[in-house]
């Protein structure tokens, strides 16, 4: 009696979160391979498709212009969050904790707010320069808006991470005479590794998934040339309503996000 | 001896760092038919703009339907994390474990790769374009059942032994006990869900449909620069962006050590 009692109250706890997830997280998760796999357009218009969406993928140039997209910002914003965190964090270090509060607010600031009005504030101000109307510099426009917004949050867990370095390895570093690049080589890099690799992570799930700044700022133009894999998903299904390719899309960015942060994983195991 | 570059080299990213936002505010600050930044300084400062943003009604609207979708979802999340979190850190049962590994593998799932089914969902619902469907699908946050787990699992165990004793039962333990203790981390993580909903927008984006639906974010989104003066756009966006400043002003040094302690809050 007290054990049924006992699973009653788990259950009661538990049911919110339990529906919420079940409905709008595992249900979904079935649904995208579900839906990939027919030519769904609307509840009474659809037929199975088999792998005919997948098989679609390999031909489709605008799929394959979408991902060539995303692999080229990925490139550009992953690097370069990682540098400027990891610099700010350092630097924050090397400042009078006094101080440090200051700085740190400010360079977090932007995360508070939305990728939205990051992206309205810099088209406007990159207007004059052209940049979002060239193929060849729409990206970089991109991804350094994506940093300005983002980085604050990478800088945040890397600076923690060098708080955890051990200080009294690195005074007596100090004392032998090691120079900073050796100190920072063989006593906060090794320290680091695990924040580092968290926000390797992290940072490149978020770039695969880059969508609000292409909405706002470029449309996915100039022709194609910042057309993201999340904008295609939301392209193909709520334009053109081809909501099986769009579903099938979305699980290829969901295979291609995970095989990434295996191989990262895979990488960061196997050079210890 | 500290070495000064440091602190020049801060102050410069300080200054690129919120260079955008006195840009936006100067810009929407400046009288309406004057050339402005980048030409030259406004000659001087006015309200007008800001003023004229608020006095649209679509605008008024919007900010509406972003309070509701915000203060909901905060409310909502907060205790349906705290329940989960209870009963994962404090009992025992089946599965409990691969449950909340579950929930958390949820996380590593993109959003768009479940845009389409959790659309096909909401519409078999009848909640498209409506405040059902805008804010439940939302609520689903394994961040916040993790974190909460964790916070409640590093509470001491005489508390909870204490008050089986006096006789308390669970729901009289989460309420009196649970809930008080977890004040703290309900704060922080509020801030964090707050910020989530008032700067989404890739879901109001697609399940909403009318313009009086809208929320900030969208709403902005369809104010197309060539339609509106630049007072006038920088003005919405300085309305969109100024309450999570504030905000995030008040509360900048716990939001800032969360992140550094736990790494919530991506």
């Amino acid at each position: 009696m007290a054990r049924l009692r006992e699973a009653c109250t788990v259950l009661v706890f538990l049911l919110p979160v339990l529906l919420l997830f079940a409905i709008f997280r595992f249900l979904p998760m079935l649904g995208a391979l579900g839906l990939s796999l027919t030519d769904y357009r609307s509840s009474d218009d659809w037929q199975f498709a088999g792998t005919g969406n997948y098989r679609d993928l390999f031909h489709d140039t605008i799929f394959l212009t979408s991902l060539r997209t995303t692999l080229g910002y990925a490139a550009l914003y992953v690097p370069l969050t990682l540098a400027v965190a990891l610099g700010t964090a350092l630097l924050l270090h090397a400042v009078p904790i006094r101080g440090r509060g200051l700085f740190r607010a400010a360079l977090f600031a932007p995360y508070a707010t939305s990728l939205v009005l990051s992206g309205v504030i810099w088209r406007w101000v990159l207007q004059p320069t052209g940049f979002l109307e060239q193929p060849s510099t729409v990206l970089p426009a991109l991804a350094i808006v994506g940093v300005w917004k983002g980085f604050g949050y990478a800088m945040l867990i890397l600076f923690a991470g060098i708080s955890n370095a051990p200080a009294d390895c690195l005074e007596a570093a100090k004392m032998d005479g090691a120079s900073g690049w050796q100190r920072f080589r063989h006593i906060l890099l090794p320290a680091l590794r695990p924040a580092l690799f968290f926000v390797l992570v992290v940072e490149t799930v978020g770039a695969f998934q880059v969508f609000d700044t292409v909405y706002v700022m470029t449309g996915g133009g100039p022709v194609r040339a910042s057309y993201s894999v999340a904008y295609a998903v939301y392209d193909y299904g709520f334009r053109y309503f081809d909501v099986g390719h769009a579903a099938a899309i979305g699980v290829a960015l969901w295979a291609i996000v995970l095989l990434v942060s295996l191989t990262q994983r895979r990488a960061f195991e196997r050079n210890p | 001896m500290r070495r000064r570059w440091p602190i020049a080299v801060l102050s410069l990213a300080s200054l690129v760092a919120a260079a955008p936002f006195a840009v936006m505010l100067l810009v929407a600050l400046s009288p309406r038919a004057e050339p402005t930044i980048p030409h030259r300084l406004p000659s001087s400062l006015t309200f007008d703009n800001l003023a004229g943003v608020l006095a649209t009604e679509s605008f008024l609207r919007w900010t509406l339907n972003t309070a509701i979708y915000s203060a909901v979802s905060v409310a909502a999340v907060l205790l349906s994390a705290a329940m989960a979190g209870y009963v994962f850190a404090r009992k025992r049962f089946a599965g409990r474990n691969a449950l909340l590994w579950s929930l958390l593998s949820t996380m590593m799932v993109p959003f768009h790769a479940l845009l389409m089914p959790t659309m096909v969902v909401i519409s078999r619902l009848g909640w498209s374009d409506t405040y059902w469907g805008l804010i439940v699908p939302t609520l689903a946050n394994a961040q916040a059942v993790l974190l909460l787990r964790q916070f409640i699992r590093a509470l001491p165990d005489e508390v909870f032994d204490a008050a089986r004793i006096d006789g308390a039962g669970d729901w009289r333990i989460f309420r009196s006990i649970v809930l008080p203790l977890c004040r703290p981390v309900l704060a922080t993580l509020g801030v964090f869900v707050f910020l989530w909903h008032w700067n989404d927008f890739q879901w109001p984006l697609v399940v909403l449909r009318t313009d009086r639906m809208r929320t900030l974010t969208v709403g902005l989104s369809t104010l197309e620069s060539g339609h509106l003066t630049a007072p006038e756009l920088m003005s919405a966006a300085t309305v969109t962006g100024l309450p999570c400043l504030l905000v995030f002003v008040l509360v900048q040094r716990r939001l800032t050590s969360t992140i550094s302690f736990t790494g919530a809050g991506r």
